[in-house]
């Protein structure tokens, strides 16, 4: 019978002895493995430093660019606008984490700003159109896109910002209040954004198949208690009607 | 439909704002209600500065054919500023001294301060200044009926009053009663 390096206590002993080369060989092997990724990792981060440090300027200035970009970072895996605490060296490669701040920044101003005159609900579109307007030419262009990303970084902060999306593949609202909106609300938004901001109790009733106290409810809760609708008490032919306002579903052209 | 700006035929530039219908109801939200009277006020301060106008009564909303109509109504939309939300913004204005309610003692009327007592003294006084006039008596009428319009041209005699009262404080001006009524006689400003 052979047994594993034959029999007896020299044969343990060199079994033992070759156990031990090759642990000390495995060793070598994934130390050299170890180091080979590093040189891989540091090789990496030298070009996407290098990358970045040349197009910061593009990368802030331009969106399209910004897209690109920020598109390929998704692709392998790096937030580049995680900001400074996950960003690490990455942020500090790019210094988008300010970039990022800075936008928040100008977002929360414009819809805190505006809140009285919309109750905390704005059209996204018209919230670029205002943060734009603040940030002045130097700033450069941002879009849509820029502005949804910053909310989303807006969110640990527990402020209860957010993007309602109406799916229609059109408008999209931002809501800068901490008040849910319940599904009634969104259908009334989403009706008033295709009536440019006009909606009334009948109109409700008949598209929705709602009950008139439905209708009322919603609306009433949205007139008095979150101030996102306006009354208006002169509507239609003998000017003695009752209809509602979304401020932030009309079109303002100033 | 957009809500925008409006050339009025007198050139005021009304804001768009005031193309929403619901900015003619008022609010029973207060916070609403709170950033619509803002607007009103701001709104009918400036109309009143284009127009050279002192004088705002709930009249003026209650009945067309003023020379309010610009601003307190909106044919385009058929709307106009209902007498009690009108009521209501001028009591605010008075409670923040952007009026005041003329005569006292009634609420259908007020007298607006689209110029506060201090900077009408300072016009007044500037006025003295420039068309040499000082150190010489002056009557009520010379000053709000000047030969020469001037920007105190029409103005009302309490705010007149208003104004020679802050003048007096700081020696710059000094009431006198004179046969038809009271003049005015304004010194230069005292060196320090």
């Amino acid at each position: 019978m052979h047994r594993l390096g034959g029999a007896g206590l020299a044969a343990l002993q060199r079994q033992q002895e070759s156990l031990k080369s090759f642990d000390a060989l495995s060793n070598q092997l994934s130390n050299a493995h170890v180091d080979n990724l590093h040189a891989q990792l540091d090789q990496f981060r030298n070009a996407l430093t290098r990358f970045a440090t040349h197009h910061r300027a593009d990368i802030r200035s331009d969106p399209r660019f910004r897209h690109a970009f920020q598109q390929m970072c998704a692709s392998i895996g790096v937030d580049p606008l995680a900001g400074p605490r996950r960003g690490g060296w990455w942020e500090e490669a790019l210094g988008l984490g300010d970039w990022q701040s800075e936008l928040g920044v100008q977002i929360v101003d414009v819809c805190v700003s505006t809140r009285d005159r919309n109750g905390g609900l704005i059209e996204l579109s018209e919230l670029v159109r205002l943060v734009s307007r603040l940030r002045g030419l130097e700033g450069g262009a941002i879009t849509e896109e820029d502005v949804v990303r910053s909310i989303q970084a807006l969110k640990p902060l527990g402020t209860g910002y957010e993007v309602l999306d109406f799916g229609d593949g059109g408008r999209k609202m931002v809501r800068s209040v901490p008040k849910e909106l319940n599904e009634d609300q969104m259908v009334v938004l989403a009706i008033a954004a295709e009536q440019n901001g006009r909606v009334d109790e009948d109109f409700l009733v008949r598209r929705n198949a709602w009950t008139e106290e439905r209708a009322k409810a919603v609306l009433s809760n949205m007139l008095l208690r979150d101030g996102t609708c306006w009354l208006d008490e002169q509507d239609g032919p003998n000017g003695m009607g009752r209809a509602y306002w979304v401020p932030a579903a009309m079109q303002w052209d100033d | 439909m957009n809500l925008s700006t409006y050339k009025t035929a007198s050139g005021f530039l009304l804001p768009s704002i005031h193309s929403a219908p619901p900015f003619f109801t008022q609010q029973p939200n207060t916070a609403t209600q709170a950033g619509f009277t803002e607007q009103w006020t701001r709104l009918l301060l400036a109309y009143a500065r284009h127009r050279r106008l002192f004088t705002l009564r709930l009249e003026d909303a209650e009945v067309p054919g003023g020379e309010w109509d610009e601003v307190l109504r909106n044919p385009r939309i058929n709307r106009r500023l209902m007498p009690n939300h009108l009521a209501h913004v001028l009591d605010v204005m008075v409670s923040k001294d952007l009026a005041v309610y003329e005569p006292a003692k009634q609420m259908r009327a007020v007298l607006l301060y689209w110029r506060s007592p201090d900077e009408w003294a300072d016009v007044l006084h500037e006025w003295a200044t420039n068309t040499g006039q000082l150190n010489t008596i002056l009557t009520f009428y010379e000053i709000s009926d000047p030969p020469v319009p001037s920007a105190l041209s029409g103005i009302p005699e309490s705010l007149l009053r208003g104004a020679i009262a802050v003048l007096a404080k700081s020696g710059r001006a000094q009431l006198i009663s004179i046969s038809d009524g009271d003049g005015v006689r304004f010194f230069p400003p005292r060196t320090k």
